[in-house]
């Protein structure tokens, strides 16, 4: 579609809002049809929208007080800027807790307490003869092997005490959990507790007299187990109040042996103290080798002693300072945002707590700083330094009995010790987790430094789930195959210290070994971490399987990931049988051109499709191989949407192909173009002008040879003409190109005598091309279009001056001056602008593969809703590029899913209204250029288009977006983005097949 | 909109046709086949007193709603215009066709009573005839695209003579302004040109512009800065009401952002 006539537009523009609010047009200014988009946006009074702000002089001169100073001064010393001041403290704000609900929480929190300590106590007996229990509880935990020696017999508890953070006021909403840990009479406890889980058997059991105690109370509204951080060794009772407060509060409570009861040599990572004797029932492979040390196992039990010690800690550092406060309550923010504090082994808030207590000890971090600072200390912090090489310590002491950190790094992935120097803090965090911190951290400082303005908003309020944040992601299901992936991999130890949790114990080498695998191909593998259950204390705890699925998702790195080969060492070499063994049958022995003989691996992979899928190849060929998990048990989300865009007959390639071969065949002519002798100029530059010379037209096209015996000819023309009574011939798409010649004095100065000019080249150009080159030309007055290769090129002839001469007006006083008009500026668009986008969007795609198929993801969801009238090809090819110039706070896509996720997450967050989506090509436009711009844009909002998208080269006017789309139109699609997000994101994130994508106009409302 | 109207018709006996006040409607179909017809809305051509037209006065006939099938015979023009119609033939190479869809028709008959004999017209009248067919479907497309192929040599010509009456036109500019060269007018002033022996500035704005920024550095190099206290004082002034007018702006911004609740992280 060529670009319609202006007044055609404007009718089009002005239809609706007429109608809509008759009442408010009534009045005679209807001859004046100045774009109606100024209307719909300007006429609500500033609902919604930024307004240039006007100060009086009086206002803006005025002798500043003290206190203003002051304000400054810090918000300069402190903080970024005042904006990032005022977003910090609204957010605070908002996820803090009120001093009123403080109180509510408080009153509860006494009624839990004399309610604990009036249950009461059952006689001693034998930890196996559980006959005492009440019907309508369970005990908590899954005791086996059941037998274990020794009594209980239930006291109520020594002290109840509240620790955690809500005492330190970081608890942030909207989930406020109250941690209260009830120390357990030392009646209770045995000597040799620590060994063989019977402490946790009697913690577990503990926890049920009580809830069946609790339950009956009718100050609970529900009362139930959970696992304390996902171990499911340590079930903990979750309260929460009768009422309207349910949703307020979380009490949990948590058992714990009286102080000093363990003995902390006995826990050292390098002890065991579950003995494969009891626990399997047989003594140790290999009979006289040790027992295997149960670090983990260690550390639960530890855990439960420094309860109050770290509470103390924290509140001696963090009380003191309200900046540290806030600070911990942005991290966790940040956290949560990208889902790492969540499930088994998650970066909770806690840890970050006393990674901040760490850096204060250090000097890194001084009480008087801001959160801002705070926030950013810990980021650098963690993008900086890898606790899984070099562990921190909190523990100041020297005393040679300590262990030393060695051992730590022995038995952990990361390590970062309490100041008693016993407990490792991280031992549930897994090295996956740990390094997509790190990532995240190095993204975000990378963020806070790019200065960009919306650094906060990209920071701490955008939500990155994973199937957003990867290019590719799998599940794991069924789960209970990770049972057999265990005695695959030999994991009997692991599975003894986790007490049976063979999810966590098959987590980390499950990830090395396909870290391993996918080598190069990969940026950074994470998994998600099972989630923390919670059930009724009438029902049995829920099974390992039961967290559902495991999802691992893989952020790929672009320039590995098409690589067929998989280079091993020389055959001689000792590595070469490792190498073997790792690939398997996968490894054969490879001749190369150099002559080497190596093992190597080749993956068949056609299209580049097929190799952006490679992955796959690899997990499912390694998972088989080495963990005993078959195919039908991993579902690969890579490539599902990958059939929307391709074409009809080839399923296997997703037309990058066809695009490249057209773009070759462009660049063979443009090489004609230069070397054409005989024209009265020659040729300076051939740029292209069309989607498919900057890789984003939805469906390329492809090389058409007319069989002549469907047409006609026009003998005198040298044209065929379709006939009556064979099939419709196909279309072909010409693609324009645009044509430079070399400046010269001999043009006209006059706009008609200029367009004869251009014609009498194009039909000279039409004349050479056939008679040097043989080529079928065929030429206009505007154009000439070449048949080259099955393809059509639409060559236009262009000279620089001529929207120049289109604007010269001459003032009565005979002053030249220069206006923009319809025309010059569509002629400015079409040669000057257009060429500059395609070719800047070109070398887009050659840094990132991924942009062609995101690009053309969103135009073909676009269209499919019908909405494609309403925008510009290149304002859609835009929004797609600024998905990979300004991916913050993600990294650029390499798969066109997250691509197009992330698209439709943009289109459907972004607001228009007050914001121009700055497009950054090349990196042209500095910090302050930007600034600059956007306040130009505020003062001009009413003028400009209701998208509004700035380039480099279109810094103020929005050219792509000037004729559409309208308000409505818009708003349309970013109601339909928001609607298709969450649908297509369940659909990929359910394991049971990925459901039925589809793009079709037929059902365009009800699926994508 | 069309549509709707013809459903009306139908709906109506036969005699009373619904058109717009002041005009009559005159029935047409495209060819015997058709049911329903659509409707020519016509009026004698009348303009208020005092306005120009160049449409001969009682003589004209004004027709609206021209469907974009008919297009032969008379002048169509995609909106009402007083003025006449293009005053000099348009090439058809440069000046391509307007877009299709409905028009208006100005038809100027020889004597007025053919104005009158127009608006008795009952109707239905048809488009298409046995005599005089209209192209439709792939017909007319396979004629338009046949039309659509120009023809190299006819543009040759046309460009040729086109740029041999521009260059004699240009030529003859500039014998006339080389006479008037240096020659005063009957006040005394002589016009100064480009051309000429000692070439000035070119008369446009981007020109003077030019001149104006050279002023002004020039002006601003030569002043100091913060050299006086007071300069000093109001530099000071101006970086504090930058501050107040961006801590303004920051604080509309989260006004804002409150109101949409962009603050609720999750």
């Amino acid at each position: 579609m060529g670009p319609a006539p202006a007044g055609e537009q404007l009718r089009g523009a002005t239809g609706e809002p007429e109608v809509m609010e008759p009442a408010l047009e009534g009045t005679g200014k209807e001859g004046k049809k100045a774009s109606s988009r100024k209307r719909t946006l300007a006429e609500p009074p500033a609902k919604g929208l930024l307004q240039p702000v006007k100060l009086s002089r009086a206002e803006l001169y005025k002798e500043p007080t003290n206190e203003e100073l002051n304000r400054l001064r810090e918000t300069e010393i402190l903080f970024h800027s005042s904006l990032l001041r005022l977003q910090v403290e609204e957010l605070l704000k908002e996820v803090r807790l009120s001093e009123k609900k403080k109180d509510r929480i408080d009153a509860f929190l006494r009624e839990v307490n004399q309610r604990v300590v009036r249950v009461p106590s059952v006689p001693e007996t034998e930890l196996t003869d559980q006959a005492w229990l009440p019907a309508g509880v369970r005990v908590p935990l899954h005791q086996v092997p059941y037998a274990v020696k020794g009594c209980f017999r239930f006291l109520p508890p020594a002290q109840v005490t509240v620790v955690g953070s809500y005492l330190l006021g970081t608890c942030i909403r909207p989930d406020i959990n109250v941690d209260v840990a009830l120390t357990m009479p030392r009646e209770i406890l045995q000597d040799k507790d620590g060994l063989n889980q019977r402490y946790f058997r009697k913690r577990a059991l503990y926890l049920a007299h009580l809830a069946h105690h609790l339950a009956q109370d009718p100050l609970f509204g529900s009362v139930c187990f959970s696992y304390t951080n996902g171990c499911h060794l340590k079930p903990s009772l979750l309260l929460r109040p009768r009422g309207k407060d349910e949703r307020l509060v979380t009490v949990r409570l948590h058992p714990c042996p009286p102080p000093d009861f363990f003995r902390p040599c006995r826990l050292l990572p390098t002890k065991n103290n579950v003995r494969s004797a009891w626990y399997r029932g047989q003594s140790p492979a290999g009979d006289g080798s040790p027992e295997p040390p149960t670090p983990r196992y260690n550390t639960w039990v530890l855990q439960d002693t420094v309860l109050e010690s770290h509470l103390q800690l924290l509140s001696t550092i963090l009380s003191s300072a309200q900046g540290l406060k806030d600070g911990v309550a942005l991290l966790k923010v940040w956290l949560r945002q990208r889902e790492l504090d969540k499930g088994q082994g998650g970066f909770t808030g806690f840890l970050v707590s006393m990674l901040v207590v760490f850096l204060v000890s250090t000097r890194k971090i001084h009480t008087t700083m801001s959160g801002y600072q705070v926030l950013r200390s810990v980021l650098q912090f963690l993008a900086t330094t890898d606790l899984t090489v070099n562990g921190i310590s909190l523990c100041l002491s020297s005393d040679p009995s300590l262990p030393a950190l060695a051992d730590f790094h022995q038995a952990f992935s990361v390590v970062f010790l309490d100041s008693s120097g016993h407990l490792n803090l991280c031992a549930d965090v897994t090295a996956s987790t740990y390094h997509q911190v790190q990532h995240e951290a190095r993204l975000s400082m990378m963020l806070l430094d790019s200065r960009a303005d919306d650094g906060f908003h990209l920071l701490l309020m955008t939500p990155k789930p994973m199937i957003r944040a990867f290019d590719h992601v799998l599940h794991l299901r069924p789960l209970s195959r990770l049972q057999a992936a265990c005695h695959r991999l030999k994991l009997w130890p692991e599975l003894q210290d986790n007490g049976g949790d063979y999810v966590s114990a098959a987590l980390g080498p499950l990830t090395t070994l396909l870290e391993q695998g996918l080598g190069a191909r990969l940026n950074l593998l994470a998994h998600s971490r099972p989630p923390v259950p919670e059930w009724d204390i009438s029902q049995d705890p829920p099974k390992h399987k039961d967290s559902g699925t495991l999802t691992l998702g893989l952020l790929l790195r672009p320039e590995g990931l098409t690589s067929v080969l998989e280079l091993g060492p020389e055959a001689d070499q000792p590595e070469a049988a490792k190498f073997r063994q790792f690939w398997g049958s996968r490894s054969e022995l490879r001749r190369f051109q150099d002559g080497a003989i190596r093992e190597a691996v080749v993956w068949e992979a056609a299209s580049m499709s097929q190799k952006r899928l490679i992955p796959h190849q690899v997990v499912t060929h390694l998972l088989a191989l080495h963990a005993d998990i078959p195919e039908t048990c991993v579902h690969y989300v890579g490539g599902p949407l990958d059939a929307l865009i391709q074409g009809l007959k080839e399923t296997s390639s997703t037309g990058e192909e066809a695009l490249v071969a057209a773009v070759r065949c462009y660049d063979d002519l443009s090489r004609l173009l230069w070397g054409l002798e005989g024209l009265p100029l020659t040729v300076s530059a051939v740029q292209g002008a069309h989607p498919v010379l900057r890789y984003t037209e939805v469906f390329p096209p492809t090389p058409v040879r007319p069989a002549f015996s469907f047409y006609e000819t026009l003998r005198e023309r040298s044209s065929l003409l379709p006939r009556l009574d064979k099939p419709c011939p196909a279309y072909v798409e010409p693609m324009t190109v645009v044509c430079h010649l070399e400046g010269s004095g001999q043009w006209p100065q006059d706009a008609e005598a200029v367009q004869r000019v251009r014609a009498a080249f194009q039909l000279r150009l039409a004349e050479l091309l056939t008679q040097q080159h043989g080529l079928q030309c065929r030429a206009t007055a505007t154009h000439t279009d070449v048949l080259k290769d099955g393809f059509v090129f639409r060559i236009r002839v262009a000279y620089q001056r001529e929207p120049q001469i289109l604007k010269e007006v001459q003032s009565p006083e005979g002053m030249i001056s220069l206006r923009d008009t319809a025309a010059s500026l569509r002629l400015e668009r079409d040669t000057r602008q257009l060429p500059l986008l395609t070719s800047a969007l070109h070398g887009l795609q050659q840094q990132h593969p991924a942009f062609s198929g995101v690009a053309r993801l969103a135009k073909r969801w676009v269209r499919a809703q019908l909405l494609g009238e309403g925008f510009a090809d290149e304002s859609l090819d835009l929004v797609a590029a600024a998905l990979f110039l300004h991916p913050e706070p993600f990294t650029p896509p390499s798969s066109p899913q997250v691509g197009f996720l992330r698209f439709l997450f943009l289109v459907s967050t972004f607001d228009w209204k007050n914001n121009p989506l700055f497009v950054n090509l090349n990196n042209e436009l500095t910090v302050e250029e930007q600034v600059e711009i956007r306040s130009g844009f505020l003062a001009a909002r009413a003028q400009l288009p209701v998208m509004v998208i700035v380039t480099p080269q279109d810094r103020k006017n929005s050219v792509w977006t000037q004729d559409g789309p309208s308000a409505q139109i818009l708003q349309q699609l970013v109601v339909l983005a928001a609607e298709a997000l969450p649908m297509l994101e369940k659909q990929l994130m359910d394991p049971r097949g990925p459901g039925d994508i589809r793009m079709g106009p037929s059902e365009n409302v009800a699926l994508l | 909109m069309v549509a709707r109207r013809r459903k009306c018709a139908a709906r109506d006996p036969e005699d009373r046709i619904p058109s717009p006040l002041g005009y009559a409607a005159i029935p047409i179909k495209f060819s015997e086949k058709q049911q329903a017809s659509h409707y020519l809305y016509v009026r004698a051509h009348g303009v208020r007193q005092g306005t120009k037209s160049t449409w001969p006065q009682k003589r004209t006939l004004f027709v609206l709603n021209v469907p974009p099938y008919c297009t032969e015979s008379v002048e169509l023009q995609e909106k009402p215009d007083l003025a006449e119609s293009p005053k000099e033939s348009r090439s058809k190479f440069f000046h391509p066709k307007p877009v299709p869809g409905f028009q208006v028709a100005y038809v100027v008959f020889q004597k007025p009573s053919g104005v009158s004999a127009a608006l008795a017209l009952k109707g239905p009248l048809l488009v298409s005839t046995e005599s005089h067919p209209v192209k439709s479907g792939i017909h007319k497309w396979i004629s338009d695209y046949a039309d659509s192929v120009p023809d190299p040599e006819a543009l040759r010509v046309e460009v040729d003579t086109f740029m041999e009456a521009y260059d004699q036109k240009i030529a003859e500019e500039e014998a006339k302004a080389k006479e008037e060269e240096g020659v005063p007018d009957e006040e005394g002033w002589v016009k100064v040109t480009r051309r000429g022996r000692r070439p000035v500035l070119p008369r446009t704005e981007a020109a003077s512009l030019r001149v104006l920024e050279r002023e002004r550095r020039k002006r601003s190099r030569k002043e100091l800065l913060n050299f006086y206290a007071w300069q000093h004082r109001e530099s000071k002034m101006e970086h504090l009401a930058q501050l107040r007018k961006k801590f303004e702006e920051d604080k509309q911004r989260i006004e804002l952002l409150r109101a949409q609740r962009k603050f609720r992280p999750y």
